[in-house]
């Protein structure tokens, strides 16, 4: 009863209209961005940080996780009508979408994307609505050891997910390294400065967020070309799917919101893992396996409707733990600690107007999207035809200026100018980019919680494993470092 | 011999003795209160290791390839050339001619527009951003030379 009390008073915060307008300005621009090639959630995200300056905490978020989950059904759209994803959790839509497009059943791939992203995306926030306060109240009772434990966890997982562990690890470490520029917080010692006073409180995260994400996704972008391709067209009295697809789509969607849900808990690209997963396993359940790839509804259904669960999921460790699991979750913790709020523990107790009126909003969202979605598609695929190369400079400029505001210092912009260079240089070298900034944000805590809990034994490590938590997720930790590198050794050569 | 896995493993060699280095000047205290300098020390000893573990495991690729790279870089280098600029620019020009300025670098040098659309454009964005932020927003951006 108690869930539902405050899910009651969500409501009453979301149901303002400046709430209101701020959710449906999210969902609207995080569908803009999905639909755009070159531009990712992660930078939809970061371009707006400034447009929050002005508004409280609970607006701020409420527009963010809106952009977040409305990149999620926009990426479909291109993937159906164009073979290009418009961000990267669609890319496997591309292969039945796009297919379904040529035989003139767009419209119901369309359909099917938006419904199914609806479903995953709702039963994700139920999941979030119970499990999150329940995690938050358990790891109120951790001490620095038990938090310690779940930072190890949680770079070693960062650094699994990536595509090879030995490459991405080391990027975490560059962040842990990154986020010691500036004052000690515990004994005030100025750490890698150079002398120079800018850096005294660190590097920014807005920075380094909107130089990596942002600058650096454009550099890139600036090297493939979306434009010139043909778009399949959709009209509104084509929407609907028949019968059959939409009973064959049912299936998908429900194993599709487990899949994200489950994966969507763990860190790293969570909505791009879940989307494959659900292929993969649709394909496998399948009686007609050899129709994927040739236009089967099943593997739009599954696909859309898990990397939409798998982002309400990665709110759980995120809102609860106060540990991102994404580059986008990252981009929101830095909004918030803007604000002056740290998700964790503490957060669902000491700002239950904030969560709660956050998971109504959510709610609410996925309907605005819902709408949004299906009878304005043609409106969002004109967007498609306005050329990369004029949006660019565009984005570039709001890059600097929405940094520049943060604490009107040209400084902040010459980090950008590195992180964006940095960003590019992974990005071109194979490396992944958002590891480091997530470690960066985690790396002052966890050094905290790590000397913190020195200080507590007197300097014995036995303190680590004489909590059970603590030993239990070291365990983990271990097991999946192990893992790891059994993973990256050589394997044998067949035999001629 | 250029190797992108090597480039980036170099990188992280660097970055690790880097920090090394400059954590060996920091009070590392003891075991029971680490000082500022623990932390770093042990981050900075990891990512030395697993960077020359990349530099060592990458093959090596033919030198041929550097001209292909370095063709592929002009635009991305164009763009840090101009947004560095910009940065330069922005105190002493203002914000506003700045920004036109900037935009239309980017869409007349790298996107290839026209000149007269090009500048048209620029002014169009820069002013419109100017507009948005200066006075929708608020936000105190320089005003350099115009006052504006």
């Amino acid at each position: 009863m108690d869930v539902f009390q405050n899910l009651a008073s969500g409501f009453a915060t979301a149901l303002t209209l400046k709430n209101l307008y701020l959710a449906f300005i999210g969902c609207l621009w995080g569908t803009v961005v999905g639909v755009l090639p070159g531009i990712g959630p992660v930078a939809g995200i970061t371009l707006l940080i400034p447009a929050t300056y002005g508004l409280d905490a609970t607006g701020a978020i409420i527009m963010m996780a809106g952009i977040y989950y409305g990149a999620m059904y926009g990426g479909s759209t291109t993937s159906i009508l164009m073979n290009i994803p418009g961000e990267s959790a669609s890319v496997i839509t591309c292969l039945d979408g796009y297919q379904m497009a040529l035989k003139g059943r767009g419209g119901a791939a369309l359909f099917i994307a938006a419904f199914g992203s609806w479903v995953g995306g709702t039963l994700s926030i139920v999941g979030l609505m119970l499990m999150a306060p329940i995690l938050a109240d358990f790891a109120t009772k951790f001490g620095p050891p038990e938090m310690f434990s779940i930072y190890l966890l949680a770079f070693i997982l960062l650094s699994s997910l990536g595509h090879d562990f030995f490459t991405t690890m080391p990027v975490v470490l560059l962040g842990l390294l990154l986020a010691s520029v500036g004052m000690d917080p515990l004994t005030g010692v100025i750490r890698f400065t150079h002398g120079v006073k800018h850096l005294y409180d660190g590097l920014g995260f807005v920075p380094v967020a909107m130089g990596a994400f942002g600058m650096g996704e454009i550099l890139a972008a600036t090297q493939e070309s979306a434009e010139g391709r043909e778009v399949q067209k959709v009209r509104l009295r084509d929407l609907l799917p028949t019968r059959e697809e939409f009973e064959a789509s049912v299936g998908p969607i429900l194993r599709g919101s487990g899949i994200g849900f489950f994966v969507g808990l763990l860190p790293g690209s969570a909505h791009i893992v879940s989307s494959f997963l659900s292929y993969l396993v649709e394909k496998r359940v399948s009686k007609h396996p050899e129709e994927f790839g040739k236009g089967a509804i099943e593997g739009v259904a599954g696909p859309e409707t898990a990397n939409n669960a798998a982002s309400g999921a990665a709110m759980i460790p995120f809102l609860g733990l106060g540990i991102p699991t994404g580059p986008p979750a990252a981009v929101m913790m830095i909004a918030l600690l803007i604000h002056g709020i740290r998700p964790g523990p503490l957060f669902i107790s000491e700002q239950p107007g904030v969560f709660w009126g956050l998971i109504a909003s959510m709610y609410i969202g996925n309907v605005i999207l819902l709408v949004l979605n299906l009878p304005l598609v043609s409106v969002f695929v004109n967007l498609l035809r306005v050329p990369f190369r004029l949006l660019f400079p565009i984005i570039l400029l709001v890059c600097l200026v929405g940094t520049f505001t943060v604490n009107l210092d040209t400084f902040e912009l010459i980090v950008l100018l590195g992180a964006g260079i940095f960003g590019y240089a992974f990005r071109s070298w194979g490396f992944e980019i958002a590891p480091l900034v997530l470690a960066m944000i985690l790396g002052p805590a966890a050094e905290i919680s790590f000397r913190q809990s020195l200080m507590r034994s007197a300097g014995s490590f036995a303190i680590f494993w004489e909590s059970p938590i603590a030993l239990t997720l070291i365990g983990a930790s271990g097991c999946l470092l192990a893992w790891n590198i059994y993973r990256s050794l050589p394997t044998q050569p067949e035999e001629a | 011999m250029v190797n992108s896995k090597r480039a980036g493993g170099l990188v992280f060699l660097v970055a690790g003795v880097y920090g090394l280095i400059l954590s060996l000047y920091l009070p590392m205290g003891k075991w029971n209160e680490p000082g500022a300098g623990a932390f770093p020390l042990i981050v900075s000893i990891l990512l030395c290791l697993s960077g020359l573990f990349i530099f060592v495991r990458a093959r090596v690729r033919d030198v041929a390839a550097w001209r292909d790279i370095l063709k592929r870089q002009w635009i991305p280098f164009q763009i840090v050339l101009f947004t560095a600029g910009f940065i330069v620019g922005l105190e002493r020009l203002g914000y506003l001619l700045t920004a036109c300025l900037y935009a239309f670098a980017l869409l007349f040098l790298v996107s290839r527009y026209r000149f007269w659309v090009a500048l048209g454009l620029a002014v169009l964005i820069g002013a419109g951003s100017w507009l948005v932020f200066g006075k929708l927003f608020a936000t105190p951006l320089p005003q350099g030379v115009l006052s504006l």
